[in-house]
């Protein structure tokens, strides 16, 4: 890319002067309602400022944050006295070490269950002739 | 520089934004007056909505007059005046690209959406041949080129900025502003060899 911007543009040259003669024409605007709406914007604009720089907006401004901040101390004490989920389950697991020990008589339980289907297979017989 | 007058003093741009920023209402106005139209005409170039350029010039005022402190008069006024415009402009498009792509019209595969096809008001639809024709395709590519290559070429062509101008409004180097309009007109020149 040449480094003189006239120079790197010249090949363009027709191409520029065609655009620059072809400009599109812009929509017409009322400019005195144009102003009068910029002034409404500018108005509302310094009123909100204003609002915001008021002595309740800042006072419940200021309290919002503070109690969003108590919640958060108060929460993360919370978390760090009371009854921690992690021990919680540990110490369940821990009760439930002696059905652990048994696992293999857990894992044949739905046999045993079955088994037990099939023993009552022939009361469910009698019942249905009955 | 435009020198107007505010009492009996003739004052520059750069004077006029000072004491807005001394918040004088009456210099505020001036500037406004000054530059309504060109930055109106600047935000609908880019935008190519009448609503949406009307909005956004007017922010762009207000912007000013919040901002006006910080105007350290390093740069022109309207190079600064124009950084505002365009970044509101560009951040506007930006945040429409998504509604621009639902609007996309998938069924002549021609990849132009829907508010690209719409006629520039400037141009005669009904002129459908020769030099028109192709004038008129070579604008509705300028809307489809990048927003900043688009910004680059608006600036170059219709305010008639400098490259380094066009730099300082686009926050990125001068050669930065050469990569941008050169391969946009490298876009509109085949556009042209096509129509």
């Amino acid at each position: 890319m040449a480094n003189h911007p006239d120079r790197d543009l010249e090949q363009f040259r027709d191409l520029l002067d065609d655009l620059r003669h072809s400009v599109p024409a812009v929509p017409d605007v009322s400019w005195g309602r144009y102003r009068a709406e910029l002034g409404q914007k500018l108005e509302a604009r310094r009123a909100r400022r204003a609002w915001w720089g008021r002595p309740l907006p800042l006072v419940l401004s200021a309290g919002l944050a503070g109690l969003l901040l108590v919640f958060a101390v108060w929460g993360g004490r919370q978390s760090g006295s009371g009854v921690d989920l992690m021990t919680l389950e540990e110490t369940i697991i821990g009760r439930r070490l002696g059905l652990l020990q048994q696992y293999s008589v857990v894992e044949r339980l739905d046999l045993l269950e079955e088994l037990d289907v099939i023993r009552n297979l022939d009361h469910l017989t009698g019942m249905r002739e009955s | 520089m435009e020198a107007r007058t505010l009492g009996s003093v003739e004052l520059t741009d750069e004077a006029l934004c000072q004491r807005v920023a001394e918040r004088d209402e009456a210099a505020f106005d001036l500037l406004v007056a000054r530059y309504q139209e060109r930055a109106y005409r600047l935000a609908w170039s880019i935008l190519r909505n009448a609503e949406d350029a009307r909005d956004l010039s007017q922010e762009a005022f207000i912007r000013l007059y919040e901002s006006a402190r910080s105007f350290g008069g390093r740069a022109k006024f309207s190079t600064w005046f124009y950084r505002i415009l365009v970044n509101l402009c560009l951040d506007h498009r930006r945040k429409n690209r998504r509604w621009a792509l639902w609007t996309r019209d998938e069924a002549d595969g021609s990849g132009e959406s829907l508010l690209d096809r719409q006629p520039a008001p400037g141009a005669d639809p009904v002129d459908a041949l020769g030099r028109e024709r192709v004038l008129s395709s070579l604008w509705a590519a300028v809307d489809r080129l990048a927003p900043q290559q688009r910004a680059a070429v608006i600036l170059q062509v219709q305010e008639e900025l400098p490259t380094a101008e066009i730099a300082m409004v686009l926050r990125c180097s001068e050669a930065t502003v050469r990569v941008h309009l050169h391969r946009a007109l490298q876009t509109l020149k085949k556009t042209v060899e096509r129509s």
